[in-house]
């Protein structure tokens, strides 16, 4: 019973989320306009976008309370799962972004592929760095000699 | 005898060194990013697109192209052994091809899915032969009101197939059609929703959302499950030359799966994805045993691969007609064509004979490669499969954050997938659907140019959708299907179908 409550609450908390959107985006629409000197104004597919998203928000928070049976053996959604290595991971790929203009591609890509490599299953520090450098070596060969990607240098200069 | 004649005048343009090479490397590219998972032809082609820049137009899209419909018979290789789909139109494929490969049935799922796809991509592009030339002629005639009903029920097919909670799939939808108008007002000229960030004022980049709703955030949740039951099947692949017994319960499929493809493909925003999502619903409906799929049915390989490839050929239709890309596949080809000062519509058949049959002629060439490709060499693209997922996620990661670089070089495009890669990661977990998100998103400046020219036609007036024969007849079927989705009892046939978990 408590996973059916905490599965609830986290639909419901979906649900709201999409009608918080969906309130913003409406309001924001009305605020651009709908209508410009008798024409169709910029604001217009956004606000009939957001009645949409705004009547199916309430349709299915409603569903939510009426069907509760029907979500009756499903487990909790994060329950059972490494949620936060995947998250982890999430917060290294936005680390390498703001250090890719810094550190140039090439040392935060090495950086950043030592992490993953090591991340999921811990290695030798000689094994994850020898991928490491076999990867950036490969990708930089490919994306910038052949494909003539024109990756970011950075302060070091490569 | 006219298109024998134009036919021939394009094989004679394709069989030159340059054109047969080209064809070459983009069924060949094609294939390999078919199989990757996390990287897509739109990354790829987006990737090669400078290169064509140096060539002639009709080599361009040959290679182009050669991607486009390499990568609809590479995804099904994934699909199959790994129950991962290499490209979204791959996604069904997963149901039942992977559960006849854990039966020890991987040779024939991945023949039927080789042969089906020939054998659809010939009867779409007989299809594209047929249907285009006219269509340009009627296309002449019509207006914005056609365009958005066609839209409006394009969108509806999709939500209509949804999966699973069909509400959840119209907010998607609304949701997608919010974040597809985001930029500068093309009319007015106002900021939309850019929130002082200039990077947004040409809108959100179709790559970096797609790679990161479907890319990423697959990585993503992988990374949470255990990553021990991921990796490849280890059975011997053999016996690829399906069984008489499986050709006589594939056919009817292929050949429903061909039809409904192109004609689907040709529907704007419809594609590969609708087409293979579709075909797979109506297989398990027609079956005379539904309760077999989703465990190792061989109609539904075959169905929806069919249907994806067929869809391929007919995406070129509005593409060639009505100078409307029917997805960002074709919102390339339109660049990469535009590049060489060649500008498609109704007259782009009549003005540029040699570059549509040329085109044409590829494709059949290209069908033949990837037939050769995919039966022989079927053990390279599995040994590039069975790379440890420990050892291949950092790589698919690399690939998204260097594709999504690359289209713009420029980090905020970087920032915007990972945006939507965490926004695909709760999607899935809280059971949202992205495809319809993903349609509405490509569709909405569409559908926005279409709303706004159509009431400036009527004066305001919302009556002009009900007053025009064409426009009237997409409208009703769309409010027919929407209608018809919300009823309980078709909702609950629906959720028979096991597409929820792959999606």
């Amino acid at each position: 019973m408590r996973t059916d409550r905490g599965m609830q609450r986290n639909y419901r908390l979906a649900s709201i989320f999409w009608l918080i959107i969906g309130i913003f985006v409406a309001i924001s629409a009305y605020r651009l306009g709908l209508s410009r000197y008798g024409q169709p104004g910029p604001g217009l597919i956004f606000f009939l976008a957001s009645f949409v998203l705004i009547i199916s928000s309430v349709v299915d928070l409603g569903g939510i309370f009426f069907r509760k049976s029907q979500q009756g053996s499903r487990e909790f959604i994060w329950a059972g799962t490494r949620w936060p290595r995947a998250l982890l991971v999430l917060g290294a790929l936005f680390a390498y972004v703001f250090l890719l203009n810094i550190l140039g591609f090439i040392l935060s890509t090495f950086v950043l592929m030592a992490f993953l490599f090591a991340v999921v299953e811990p290695r030798s520090w000689w094994t994850t760095i020898l991928i490491s450098l076999i990867t950036i070596m490969a990708a930089y060969g490919i994306f910038k000699f052949w494909l003539q990607v024109p990756f970011p240098e950075g302060l070091l200069g490569f | 005898m006219d298109i024998l004649n134009n036919l021939f005048l394009g094989f004679s343009a394709i069989l030159e060194l340059d054109n047969l090479l080209f064809c070459f490397i983009g069924v060949f590219v094609g294939t390999l990013i078919g199989v990757l998972p996390g990287i897509g032809p739109v990354g790829a082609m987006s990737l090669l697109l400078p290169a064509t820049y140096k060539v002639s137009s009709l080599s361009a899209v040959i290679m182009l192209a050669g991607i486009y419909y390499g990568a609809q018979y590479g995804g099904s290789t994934t699909s199959i052994l790994v129950n991962i789909p290499g490209e979204a139109s791959s996604v069904v494929t997963c149901l039942d091809g992977y559960q006849m490969a854990r039966q020890g049935r991987a040779g024939p799922a991945l023949g039927i899915a080789a042969f089906g796809s020939f054998i659809a991509g010939t009867i779409g592009l007989v299809g594209l032969m047929l249907v285009a030339p006219p269509l340009a002629s009627i296309a002449l005639q019509f207006g914005p009101p056609e365009y958005f009903s066609l839209m409006c029920l394009g969108l509806t097919l999709l939500i209509y197939l949804a999966s699973g909670s069909v509400i959840r799939a119209i907010m998607m939808a609304a949701f997608g059609v919010i974040i597809g108008c985001i930029g500068q007002d093309p009319e007015t000229g106002s900021s939309r929703y850019v929130f002082g960030i200039p990077e947004l004022l040409d809108g959100i980049g179709l790559a970096p959302f797609v790679m990161g709703l479907f890319g990423i955030s697959e990585v993503l949740f992988n990374l949470e499950q255990d990553l021990q039951g991921r990796s490849v099947l280890k059975t011997e692949i053999e016996g690829l030359l399906p069984t008489w017994k499986d050709w006589k319960k594939s056919m009817m499929p292929i050949l429903r799966g061909s039809i409904l493809g192109f004609f689907l493909g040709v529907l704007p925003g419809g594609g590969a994805v609708l087409s293979s999502f579709a075909s797979y619903a109506i297989e398990k409906k027609v079956s005379r045993h539904p309760e077999d799929f989703g465990k190792g049915a061989i109609e539904g390989v075959a169905g929806p691969e069919s249907a994806n490839n067929a869809a391929t050929d007919g995406a070129f239709v509005p593409l060639f007609t009505l100078c409307i890309p029917s997805n960002v596949v074709m919102a390339l080809l339109l660049g990469a064509l535009m590049i060489h000062g060649v500008t498609p519509g109704p007259l782009f058949i009549s003005k540029n004979p040699q570059i549509f049959w040329g085109i044409i002629a590829s494709m059949y060439l290209g069908n033949v490669l990837l037939l050769v490709l995919n039966l022989p060499l079927i053990g390279i693209w599995v040994q590039i499969l069975r790379v440890p997922y420990k050892i291949l996620f950092p790589l698919i990661l690399l690939f998204c954050l260097i594709g999504a670089y690359s289209v713009n070089s420029s980090t905020s495009d970087v920032i915007l997938m990972l945006v939507f890669g965490l926004l695909g990661y709760l999607m899935r977990k809280y059971k949202f659907e992205g495809a319809p998100m993903v349609l509405a998103f490509v569709l909405g400046p569409m559908l926005e140019s279409s709303l706004r020219q159509s009431l400036l036609m009527s004066d305001g007036s919302f009556l002009i959708f009900l007053t025009r024969p064409i426009t009237a007849a997409g409208i009703i079927a769309t409010i027919i299907m929407i209608l018809s989705s919300i009823i309980p009892t078709f909702r609950r046939k629906r959720k028979t179908i096991p597409m929820e978990e792959t999606l």
